[in-house]
């Protein structure tokens, strides 16, 4: 039995693509909290995505083929969930900004009014909503310009915030700054930190580790549709066989692991300010810099 | 709901697609200097992907989007797109499109089928003209000889369709070939 | 452009008649031209129409979009003056071509068919947007789901068309021959056509998935954050078209049956 603030919930989860020779998921099994932020890392192939699909309800109502094991939110069946109250639990983003614009509107505001029209809010609520989401992810002032006139990074928060005014309480963000330059990830994970502290389950599929470490709580590790590691950053990227799984590492980890630099809890620093910690502390205490680990 | 199940949401977004291959075919063949339109491929290719309907569907929005935007006299064309649509559609669901020589007389086919729906209309709107010079030339020459209104523009059609509809379906189905088939899968239609 | 359109900005009456107005002008319009072979008929409308053109201020760009048929039509009274089935009665002679009566009157038939076609047409398209037509007719009852169709398409096309450049220049770059013999340049149409294809199909599937996880399958009741509004002006000009609608058919199977 789930934890009573248990918003997700995975269980022995197989899953296997139409024309596929192998299964994509592998008897996944993993819980995730309300208000939670889990990071799912992996090499490409290893099932990142298609997890994401099947917690969205795109598997199998897009993509068909045949899922085993129980998937729930909030304790209801996501699988035969009926596709308008699911969309309302859970958002999902995609890579590429310019795909995710429906196409059919003619302004950032009317982009957003998409999903609500589709559900049938009343106009008042509509427009209350969309004002203050436009007005969260800073995209007021542009709500009378095309979406096709936005920048990458405005167009991942176009869809962030096209996806939440249907106020889910889960968003899963699948690569987000893959094909974004360093303003516009900076500018996703900005959002994303707004997101946590509006309470929202975040799952997001990143290769950036220096950032992704700083916003998740724990990290998910995928290979060839199992899943190998279900812990904090440190635990996760502190084992040896990390590089086996072709996923390499944040870069700050790879440093210390070489310089042999461990905490005091006996795992590895994973992000910057742990390693400066780390390093600041070695200093202050005046000791021997220690043995290199070849 | 039979609506929703045959034309999916991924069918409904590969539409517009469609329309703007023929778009780009268009473009490239004129940029090219290519002596042909080669501008259904994108109605072709959404008919081998999902059908005769999603074919005609594409076809028929084609021209009345180039008709409401460009070139007037392509919306009342919308029929030959539509039929082009169809038959690439059955003839593929026919498996008519499986080597080279089902492929040059399905190419044949198609420009045939282009050709008698694009007559009657030549007649009523246009007194059987194309507006393509070489066609009307022979037209008028056939005209000049008291060849009958319907044969004369027949010829006059033909002429402008025969070999643009046999490439245009050689290059569609090299394209479809090539495309992985998670894709395909994505946008089959009808079962 | 951004968006497909011929859309002239302005204010006048015209413009901010209800978009199904004018779409309905223009088929009615062109119907009754087609039910009477009658030049008169034509001639009227054709009239008509133009006067609307002017009244909404687009008289110039629709004499733009006559242009493209300009040639067409002559050559139509040239062939038809010349060679039509019921030529009979000469009218001119003409570097040393007969041209009769019958095919000149034919030919002017089937012109001012057109034209007023082009120009009925012309109206609604030169002063509505595209987008408020389709989100009109989707709020009559068009299915949400053919209005999405529609109105993506007028988008798309220019998107797509605008990394025509972007995918040529990337096979330029790894030695694509784009000039040269015939079978050179046909080579290069499929090298730029094929990536062309394959990209704009992965990101249909990509968009497909986005609108589906924001309800574009639901079923039920949909709501609208435009409103398009159709006045009292609207409401009797409807009326007016259908009843001259009705009784251009009666009047059509009364000179039929006679």
């Amino acid at each position: 039995m789930g934890d009573v603030s248990t918003k997700i919930s995975i269980e022995h989860l197989t899953y296997k693509y139409p024309f596929a020779k192998n299964v994509s998921l592998e008897d996944i099994t993993l819980s995730i909290d309300a208000g939670q932020s889990i990071g799912i890392i992996g090499r490409n192939g290893a099932g990142k995505s298609t997890l994401c699909y099947v917690l969205s309800g795109l598997i199998p109502r897009f993509f068909h083929g045949k899922i085993t094991g129980k998937v729930t939110i909030d304790g209801e069946d996501v699988p035969t969930m009926p596709l308008e109250k699911l969309i309302r639990k859970v958002g999902l983003v995609l890579q590429n900004p310019f795909s995710q614009i429906s196409g059919a509107k003619m302004t950032v505001y009317e982009e957003v009014a998409f999903g609500l029209e589709n559900l049938g809010i009343e106009k008042d609520e509509m427009h209350e909503r969309i004002d203050t989401v436009l007005r969260q992810f800073d995209l007021y002032k542009k709500k009378d310009e095309n979406p096709f006139e936005l920048s990458g990074g405005q167009l991942q928060r176009l869809a962030i915030a096209s996806v939440l005014v249907l106020k889910p309480e889960i968003l899963i963000l699948d690569e987000p700054t893959s094909q974004l330059d360093p303003r516009g990830t900076t500018e996703v994970f900005e959002t994303i930190s707004q997101l946590k502290t509006l309470g929202i389950t975040i799952l997001i599929v990143e290769h950036k580790f220096e950032k992704l470490v700083e916003y998740v709580d724990k990290i998910a590790l995928l290979h060839e549709g199992k899943l190998l590691g279900y812990d904090t950053a440190e635990h996760i990227f502190s084992t040896s066989e990390i590089e086996t799984y072709g996923v390499g590492q944040p870069i700050y980890t790879a440093l210390c692991k070489r310089m042999g630099l461990k905490k005091a809890n006996g795992y590895y620093p994973v992000s910057f300010g742990e390693t400066v910690a780390l390093l600041n502390g070695l200093k202050g205490s005046g000791m021997d810099r220690r043995t290199y680990n070849g | 709901m039979a609506k929703n199940s045959k034309l999916t949401t991924a069918i409904l977004v590969l539409i517009p697609v469609a329309v703007g291959i023929n778009y780009a075919g268009k473009l490239f063949a004129s940029a090219l200097k290519l002596p042909l339109w080669l501008d259904s491929i994108g109605t072709m290719l959404s008919a081998m992907l999902a059908g005769p309907i999603v074919g005609a569907i594409s076809g028929a929005i084609n021209n009345i989007i180039y008709g409401l935007t460009t070139d007037p006299v392509s919306f009342v064309y919308a029929l030959t797109s539509i039929g082009i649509g169809v038959s690439v559609g059955l003839l593929a669901k026919a498996k008519m499109f499986n080597n080279a020589f089902r492929t040059l007389l399905s190419g044949l086919i198609v420009a045939l089928v282009a050709t008698v729906i694009s007559v009657p209309i030549n007649v009523v709107f246009w007194g059987g003209q194309t507006g393509n010079v070489w066609g009307d030339a022979l037209f008028a020459f056939l005209q000049s000889k008291n060849v009958g209104i319907w044969v004369s523009s027949f010829f006059d059609e033909i002429v402008v369709d025969l070999v643009d509809k046999v490439l245009c379906v050689f290059i569609t189905f090299g394209i479809f070939k090539a495309l992985p088939k998670t894709l395909v899968y994505t946008f089959r239609g009808e079962e | 452009m951004r968006v497909l359109s011929l859309y002239v900005e302005n204010d006048t009456f015209i413009h901010k008649l209800e978009p199904i107005t004018k779409l309905l002008y223009a088929l009615i319009s062109i119907v009754i031209t087609f039910l009477f072979p009658s030049i008169m008929v034509g001639a009227v409308f054709v009239a008509f129409s133009l006067l609307l053109a002017i009244s909404a201020k687009v008289f110039k760009r629709m004499l733009l979009l006559l242009n493209v048929v300009l040639i067409v039509l002559l050559s139509m009274v040239i062939i038809q003056g010349l060679f039509y089935r019921e030529n009979v009665t000469p009218a001119f002679r003409l570097w040393g071509l007969t041209f009769y009566k019958e095919g000149l009157l034919y030919s002017l038939l089937l012109i001012v068919r057109v034209v007023n076609m082009i120009i009925s047409f012309g109206v609604l398209i030169l002063t509505t947007r595209p987008s408020d037509l389709v989100d009109d007719l989707v709020q009559k009852g068009l299915s949400p789901r053919f209005g999405y169709v529609l109105a993506s398409v007028l988008q798309i096309i220019p998107q797509m068309l605008s990394t025509t450049s972007t995918i040529t220049d990337a096979q330029r770059s790894r030695g694509l021959e784009t000039e040269g013999n015939l079978f050179q340049r046909f080579s290069a149409f499929f090298a730029l056509l094929g990536p062309l294809v394959l990209n704009s199909l992965v990101e249909a599937r990509e968009r497909a998935m986005a609108i589906e996880i924001r309800g574009f399958s639901v079923e039920g009741k949909r709501t609208f954050v435009r409103q398009i509004p159709e006045t009292k002006a609207d409401r009797w000009i409807k009326i007016s078209l259908y009843v001259a609608f009705i009784v251009a058919v009666v009047w059509r199977i009364i000179l039929w049956v006679m």
